[in-house]
Parts: structure tokens; sequence; C-alpha cells
């Protein structure tokens, strides 16, 4: 067991003195802590927007809103459904990158953030913030201009 | 030599910065009580050394990861857990990792096993209890880590690490009191 203890150290210490084995550089880790930070922002983004999008998209309320459902159901963007999905699933799965994540329970995390963003979609729908933004802001045309073409 | 009163955290900074020769003294420090670790997971001492010396080269290779507000410990064993446990999986008929893995008894084994008992019998029996329990029982016993170290190593909240050793405790006591 002392010789093969020997082995390790000697072998360990040969590969790092020839060069074998090097460090990765510190800014590869800071590099790929801001790619985590920002997919995680991204996709938390995307999934509050796409939320906010759908809940816009299903209020029927008021006059002809039989008609403006149907409206919806052949102008709306299904892709936005996948894509909010698999950007909640990419935010819940690069949450679990961080330290705190595992001091958590996994379910009571991914309930917090699909709360969060149902939360804060709904909020941004009501202010009206969707609303702009499918109007004239870089989500314009999202839905069609069909379904966005104002009251008939 | 100085160097050797220094602690982990103090010798890694100094890896990383100035001297990797350093690196020596945290090998010298933490491979017997590895093997030692990773053969009680997977009970073969040759690929527990293995193991071990890749995951000093895996630490190595990522020191400039680590965090040195941390413990450095808890950092080496869960890189080490984490190579046992990629091996365990290729094993995994001859080292069951059941998660719901479960039993029923109603006795109290505070009573019937003190602290000093158990951790003797720990290394003995830990071959027959499944790697879900047998892995924070050895780390709480053998290699005296807190619950907090454990919860770090194995990434599960303390609760977990709570019930996960009671109840290997109780399976220890079904299973080793039958050999």
């Amino acid at each position: 067991m002392s010789e093969e203890l020997k082995d390790i150290k000697e072998n360990i210490m040969s590969q790092i003195n020839n060069g074998k084995i090097k460090m990765k550089p510190k800014i590869y880790f800071i590099l790929g802590s801001i790619s985590t930070f920002i997919g995680l922002i991204s996709s938390i983004v995307i999934s509050i927007f796409l939320f906010g999008l759908v809940r816009f998209s299903l209020r029927t309320h008021g006059p002809m809103g039989q008609y403006k459902f149907d409206q919806m159901l052949s102008y709306f963007p299904w892709w936005t459904v996948v894509l909010a999905i698999f950007s909640l699933i990419l935010g819940i799965w690069l949450i679990h990158k961080y330290d705190f994540s595992y001091k958590i329970k996994p379910w009571i995390i991914i309930l917090i953030f699909i709360l969060a963003i149902a939360t804060v979609g709904i909020f941004i729908d009501i202010i009206g913030f969707n609303d702009i933004l499918f109007r004239y802001g870089p989500m314009k045309g999202i839905m069609g201009n069909g379904y966005l073409r104002g009251p008939l | 030599m100085e160097e050797k009163e220094l602690s982990d955290e103090e010798i890694v900074e100094k890896v990383r910065t100035s001297n990797q020769e350093l690196y020596v003294i945290i090998v010298d420090r933490y491979q017997k009580k590895l093997i030692r670790y990773v053969n009680n997971l997977i009970k073969d001492e040759n690929k527990a050394i293995d193991v071990v010396q890749e995951s000093f080269i895996k630490a190595f290779i990522n020191l400039n990861n680590f965090n040195i507000e941390k413990k450095f410990s808890s950092w080496i064993y869960r890189i080490v857990h984490n190579q046992a446990i990629n091996l365990a999986k290729k094993y995994q008929k001859e080292t069951p990792l059941l998660e719901n893995w479960d039993f029923k008894s109603d006795d109290n084994i505070e009573e019937d096993f003190e602290e000093k008992e158990i951790k003797e019998k720990v290394e003995e029996c830990l071959k027959n209890v499944p790697l879900i329990y047998g892995e924070p029982l050895s780390l709480y016993y053998i290699d005296e880590k807190s619950y907090e170290e454990i919860s770090d190593i194995l990434r599960i909240p303390m609760g977990t690490v709570a019930t996960r050793i009671n109840r290997a405790k109780k399976l220890m006591k079904k299973i080793c009191q039958k050999n």
C-alpha cells in the first residue's frame, strides 16, 4: 500500500513538472460563470415574456370572445410554448449549478422558480408591457398581423 | 518544513500563485483518507487508487475554480465522490445504488448501538450497505465529517444527510446482526 501511495504521489508530481497536466486559467472559470449567469437570466426573461404571451393570447373576455379565441388559435405561435418550457427547464438546470441549490430541496426550487416566473409574467401582462412589445417592440409580429390588428 | 504547517487553503493559494511543487503536501495529506473512502464505496482497492489519482489530477487542473473561502477537504472529497460514483455506475450490478431502498424497523437503534460500537462496525459492515446510505455513513463515522461537510460533499440538504445516516444505522443493525 505505501509503495502504491508513493507511486500516486510521484506519478502526479511528475505529470505536473513535465507540464503534462496544467491548471486551467482563472479566466476560464470566470467566463464559465458569466455564461451560466447570462444563460440563467436569458432563460428567466424568455420564460417570463413567453408566459405573458400565452396569458395575453388566452384572454378572451369581452364581446366576441369565442371569435377572438378561434382567431388566437389560428395565429398563435405554438413554438413559443415549446421555447417557454425549454427555457424553464434550462433555467432550473442552470440554478442547480449554483452552490446554494443543493441546500434546498429540488422540488422547492422548481416550485419557486415556476411561481416567480408565472407571477412576473402575469404582472407584465397586467401592466400592458407585453402588449407594447408585441405591437411596437422587438417582439412585433410574433403573433401575426391579423391578431394584433385591433378591434374589428 | 514551514509549508507543512499551513492550512489546505493556504497551500492551494501558494500552488495557484507561486509554487506548484507544494501540491505534493495536499496529495500527502489526503491520499490515504481518500483511498479508504473510495474503497469503502467501490470495494476494490486497485480501482480506488486509480480513482484517487485521477481525482488529484482533476483537482489540480481545476484548482483555480476552488473558492478559497470554503473548505478544501469538502471540495476534494466532492471530486473523489463524483469520480467514484461514475465508476460505481459502471458496476451498478455489483454495487446497488437504489435511491428508495428501504426497510421497516421499529427498534430504537440508539439504545442498542452506541456511537463507538457503530464506528468500529461501520467499516466491516459497509460493504453490505447500499451506496446511497453507505457513503454518508462512511463520511460521518470513518472520515469524521460534520453533517454540513457531508451536505457539501454529496450536494444534498442537511436534513437528507441526517435521514440517510439514521436509515443507514438501522440498516446496518439489520444486516450486520445477521452476519
